[in-house]
This record gives C-alpha cells, sequence and structure tokens, in this order.
C-alpha cells in the first residue's frame, strides 16, 4: 500500500521521455520531505510509461504510483485529471504536499485539481520549505490556529516587485507549481531502490469529451528556452523585426543555443510567443544569457535572473539591466552583435 | 485590476493600495475579448463581460463596450475582499450560472498582477465544462470547437463539443481589437439610463445567490504570509563604455578569456 504521508509529485513525461521539471520536482519534493520525516511519491501517468517509474526512483523518489492507460496517451485535461483524482482516492488520506510543473501541462492540469479538492494552489513558485504559521484571523477567526510544519510556497509577486510567502495550512493537500529551471534536481542515483504500485482508474464518458487530434512537438527545431545552454535574446531596442536576424546570427556562435525575446518584441509581432523570456513567458536559467536591446524591466528580469552568465547590450547607459547583468555594453547593438560574434569565434578557434 | 504602469496608488514601500490605484483591464484579457469579438462577427453570438471588483471595477467593462462587447456584469461585494484563486472562481462560476446559458467563456491567459492562470481552469471545474488552455487559434462549427494550444516547444490540437472554457495566449491574434469599435454609440447609451441599465447589470453575491463563506477571506484556502522586496543586486555589472565599440568588446572578450566562466567551451569551433 502506497504512503499517503508522502510528499507526492506529478511527473510529466511526453511519449515516454521524462520532461526536466520533475527531477526538479522530486528535488524540491526531497528537500520537503526530509524535513518532514517522510518520504517522496511520483505520479506517473501515460501510455506505456511503465518504465520510467524506476527512473523516477534513481531521481529520489520513494514510491512511484502508476497509472498506464490508453486513454492518458496523449495529454488531456479531464483524462489526466481523472487519473490525478483516482491516485488520490486510491491513497484514502490526501497527501501534505503535492508539487506539479509549471508548464502548459502543470498549470491546465493543479488548478483542476485543486478546486476539486477545494483545496489552495499556489503558482509559479521559485522556492519552497517547511515551517510553522500562526493566523491570528482578526478578520476570520474561524480559521485562527497554530499550524505546524506547513508548505512554504514561496513566489515573485511582479507588478509589485515582491517575493511572498503563501501557507495553506487549514487543508492538505497543500498544492503548489514550481517553475522551470528554478529548483534544483539531484544527482542521478542508480542504486536506488523504491517501491512501484500499479493501479487503474475507470474513465467515466464524460472525462473523454477534449479529443487531442494531434501533438506537433519537435524539440529539434523548437524553441527550448527552459533547457538551451546559451540564449541570446532580443528586445524593443532591436527597433524592427529584421533585428531577430542579428539575434539569430550571434545565438549561431554557440552550442545549444535559443533565441529569446522581450515581452515588447512578441508583443510588437516580431517574433512568436514561444520565444519569450520573463514574467509572462518563460523562466530560463542558462550557462549565457546575451540580452541585445532588452531594458531589463523587472517583468523580463525576474524570468532570466538566475542566468550564470548575463552579458547585456544597451545604447541606454541607464538601462536597469546595465545594473544586474554580470558584463554590459553600451553601444549600438547593430555594431556591437557582429563584433562580439567574430571575437567569440576567435576565442573558441584559439582554444583549440 | 491595478494599473502597475500608473503611479498612483503604488505606497512608497512598492505595494499597491488597491483602492487608490488606477483600475485596467487586464492586458491578457484584451485577447480574450478579442476573441470573443471574433466569435461574435463570424457568429452573430452575444459577447457579455464579467468584471469582479469594486464599483470603479465599471470603467472596465465601459472599456469592453467601447470595443464592440454587448453586455457587461459587475459583481461587487464588499464580503469579495481578499479572495484568492479559488473563493475568485467560485464567485465567477455562481455568475455564470446566474447568467443562464453559454456556449463559450474566454479568458486571459492569466492576469498581470496575480499572474496564476489558476481562475479559467478553476471556473471550468466548477462547472464541470472541458477547457483549452493556452488556445491560440480555434474556431467553431456545428457546436464543435478546434482550438490549437501551446505546448513547450510546440502546439496540440484539440476537438471539443461546446461548452467549453478557453484561456486565451498572448500570442493569438495581434491586439488590434479597437477595430470592432464604436465608441460612439457607447457614449450616447450611456447618457440614458435605462438603456444603460439593460447593457450593465451589478450584481452582488447575494443575487447571484452566492455562498458568502465560500468566497473573500473565508473562502480562501491560501494566505500570503509574508512578503519582502526582491533584493536588488545593482552595482555588481561591470560595464563597458568608452571611445570606441570595438574597444569596449576587447575588453569584454578579455574578462571572458580570464573569468574562468567557461564560456569558450560553449562556441561552435
Amino acid at each position: 500500500m502506497p504512503n499517503p504521508h508522502n510528499v507526492a509529485v506529478v511527473a510529466e513525461q511526453f511519449h515516454g521521455s521524462l520532461q526536466q521539471i520533475t527531477s526538479e520536482l522530486i528535488g524540491a519534493a526531497r528537500f520537503l520531505s526530509e524535513k518532514l520525516g517522510t518520504g517522496v511519491s511520483c505520479f506517473l501517468l501515460g501510455h506505456e510509461i511503465t518504465q520510467l517509474a524506476e527512473r523516477l526512483v534513481h531521481q529520489g523518489a520513494d514510491e512511484v504510483i502508476v497509472i498506464d492507460a490508453p486513454q492518458l496517451k496523449e495529454y488531456a485535461t479531464l483524462t489526466y485529471r481523472r487519473a490525478v483524482i483516482g491516485i488520490l482516492e486510491h491513497l484514502g488520506t490526501p497527501p501534505q504536499i503535492v508539487l506539479m510543473g509549471s508548464t502548459t501541462i502543470g498549470r491546465d492540469l493543479a488548478p483542476r485539481i485543486a478546486a476539486y479538492l477545494e483545496t489552495g494552489l499556489t503558482a509559479d513558485c521559485t522556492e519552497f520549505d517547511i515551517g510553522d504559521y500562526e493566523h491570528k484571523g482578526k478578520a476570520d477567526p474561524s480559521k485562527t490556529g497554530n499550524f505546524k510544519n506547513i508548505l512554504y510556497a514561496i513566489r515573485p509577486s511582479f507588478g509589485e516587485s515582491l517575493k511572498a510567502r503563501i501557507l495553506g495550512p487549514w487543508k492538505n493537500p497543500q498544492m503548489a507549481t514550481a517553475r522551470i529551471g528554478v529548483v534544483q534536481a539531484l544527482p542521478l542515483d542508480t542504486s536506488r531502490k523504491g517501491k512501484i504500485y500499479n493501479i487503474s482508474v475507470n474513465f467515466k464518458q464524460e472525462d473523454l469529451r477534449i479529443k487531442v487530434l494531434k501533438t506537433v512537438r519537435d524539440v529539434s527545431v523548437s524553441v527550448n528556452l527552459t533547457e538551451a545552454k546559451v540564449i541570446v535574446s532580443g528586445g524593443y531596442g532591436l527597433g524592427e523585426p529584421e533585428g531577430f536576424e542579428v539575434v539569430r546570427d550571434l545565438a549561431s556562435v554557440f552550442k545549444n543555443s535559443v533565441v529569446g525575446a522581450s515581452r515588447r518584441a512578441v508583443d510588437s509581432n516580431w517574433i512568436g510567443y514561444a520565444h519569450q523570456v520573463g514574467q509572462t513567458g518563460k523562466t530560463v536559467r542558462p550557462d549565457i544569457y546575451i540580452a541585445l536591446g532588452i531594458s531589463g524591466a523587472i517583468q523580463h528580469r525576474v524570468g532570466m535572473a538566475n542566468s550564470k552568465l548575463i552579458i547585456a547590450v544597451n545604447k541606454d547607459a541607464d538601462a536597469p539591466i546595465l545594473k544586474f547583468a554580470h558584463y554590459g555594453i553600451v553601444g549600438d547593438l547593430y555594431q556591437v552583435a557582429p563584433l562580439l560574434k567574430k571575437a567569440l569565434i576567435k576565442m573558441a578557434k584559439q582554444k583549440y | 485590476m491595478p494599473d502597475t504602469s500608473s503611479k498612483a496608488g503604488v505606497n512608497p514601500d512598492g505595494t499597491i493600495d488597491r483602492a487608490r490605484a488606477k483600475r485596467m483591464l487586464n492586458p491578457f484579457d484584451r485577447y480574450a475579448l478579442q476573441k470573443a469579438l471574433e466569435i461574435k462577427r463570424d457568429s452573430g453570438a452575444e459577447v457579455t463581460c464579467v468584471a469582479m471588483g469594486p464599483p470603479p471595477a465599471v470603467e472596465v467593462l465601459i472599456e469592453a463596450f467601447e470595443h464592440g462587447a454587448d453586455y457587461g456584469i459587475l459583481l461587487t461585494d464588499k464580503r469579495l475582499a481578499a479572495s484568492d484563486t479559488l473563493a475568485t472562481a467560485y464567485a465567477l462560476h455562481k455568475v455564470v450560472h446566474y447568467l443562464g446559458d453559454f456556449d463559450v467563456i474566454l479568458t486571459g491567459l492569466q492576469t498581470t498582477d496575480g499572474d496564476t492562470a489558476q481562475v479559467g481552469p478553476q471556473i471550468a471545474e466548477r462547472l464541470n465544462i472541458p477547457q483549452i488552455t493556452y488556445c491560440e487559434h480555434l474556431s467553431i462549427s456545428d457546436r464543435i470547437l478546434n482550438g490549437q494550444r501551446i505546448v513547450e516547444g510546440g502546439n496540440q490540437e484539440i476537438e471539443v463539443h461546446l461548452p467549453v472554457l478557453i484561456t486565451v495566449a498572448n500570442s493569438a491574434t495581434p491586439l488590434d481589437y479597437k477595430r470592432f469599435a464604436d465608441v460612439a454609440a457607447v457614449k450616447e447609451f450611456l447618457r440614458h439610463p435605462e438603456e444603460r441599465d439593460k447593457r450593465i447589470r451589478t450584481v452582488s453575491l447575494d443575487t447571484i445567490g452566492a455562498n458568502p463563506n465560500r468566497t473573500g477571506l473565508l473562502g480562501s484556502p491560501t494566505v500570503v504570509g509574508k512578503t519582502w522586496k526582491i533584493g536588488d543586486v545593482g552595482g555588481s555589472c561591470i560595464v563597458f563604455k568608452g571611445e570606441s565599440i570595438e574597444r569596449e568588446v576587447d575588453e569584454l572578450m578579455e574578462r571572458l578569456r580570464t573569468d574562468g566562466r567557461g564560456v569558450e567551451e560553449l562556441i561552435n569551433a
């Protein structure tokens, strides 16, 4: 029988490959579970995916609860909703904590589960912790209480440039989604042993109301901002859509690089939304982030500030990005980018 | 929602005084409104906009009228204050019930203040209807909606029967919804109280039969425990500026060669 008191993670896989976010969620769950003195359970949903369960154990799960069903071959809100509810019903007692990814799947599914369970959900967390909370309840005396060992779900509160600790001490599971690339995964440990439970769920007619006709997801040609080692981003300072040629050109110098963009560049229709970095786009943490013509407003900054190396090129010496980047060049990006490209190639050649 | 680009209502410590802040239509909702107006254009549907907030939030509905919405409903009640997403979705789904029949509910992907993207799916859950989130394109025929939603590194094509809830991605049709606008006509009907009342209804929790214990503070399973300012890391940036771009790039390269960050490892040799 699976342990209902574990910290639970809803694993994400696409056509049989586990997604990066899953190992990060397991890393976060381990940290929390060690503080709570429990273990980590992973929910694994899909079709012909049972072989992934062992890998989840190697990533840090103690238990994996698998639902393998043809209805789960493609992600669809209502079938996956039923599967997660099925696991929770199987457990009987709700887990203390359920973590999901802040992805197009997690952000689609988690709110429905939370609404079904009438429990709290905190979106897009960047940190987690366990601690106590005293609710004084001046305006809501019925909720007053001293709560021990509850989830601290920490997220930026953007419009206000703040970080907020969100708590849901009144009901389990305490649910949260985590951004990609902000929580560390654990090193893979192939000697770890865990328990794997296969369970089944009865899909109802109403669960089949969403028909997925086709999922196109070509990782080799698509923008994969969250997994790229190098991101070269363009902003409104490009002045015109053709400016992205310069951005692409500089990106081509690097291995495993993709083109990013600021919201203003995307809103101006210069490049697709899939490229957007920042509050309303993707949160990224590449080894190198080069910002061309991006001022670095807080909305952009929260999406890329954790990059290991940030190089900014901006005409405006007062641009905020020239405060928090590691290196900044004040100048016209159209002059700087080609020179930078040449110099980078030269540097690599000298090395080999 | 408060207009965070305006200085009005922003406290010295950076927090928002929602009572004093200027109100604006959530930018994400503009994409949803535009999609609704496109559906109206193609099918003759009626567009009803729902807002929840203090009485001045009616401005947001008027903005929607100016762009071509047909009806507006404002849910306003002191007991809604401090609602989290679950409580907000509860209240809004009661408004939908109150309105009666519907085919498509469109919401913005998220708000720019809370940024959770949760309220749309939570309304759908309470209404027990399917949803398509991150929807970029959609078409409707014979009560079947075909939608395309964004997924990481691609997209997904989905077919559902109406009714359905859609959250509209801001990569949807470019924002030129003013083409539907009839500002003069809106000004005209706002001048006539009878006409205005036909178009804009203001309702309370009691009007829509909502349980006040499930809204506001009482109905919210989450609470903000503590907030703090994101630390300013200003001052650590090494900025190269000088007489020539060549010189600046050279100086940067010298740094990159010697700072041990291993940039050269990531270059295609």
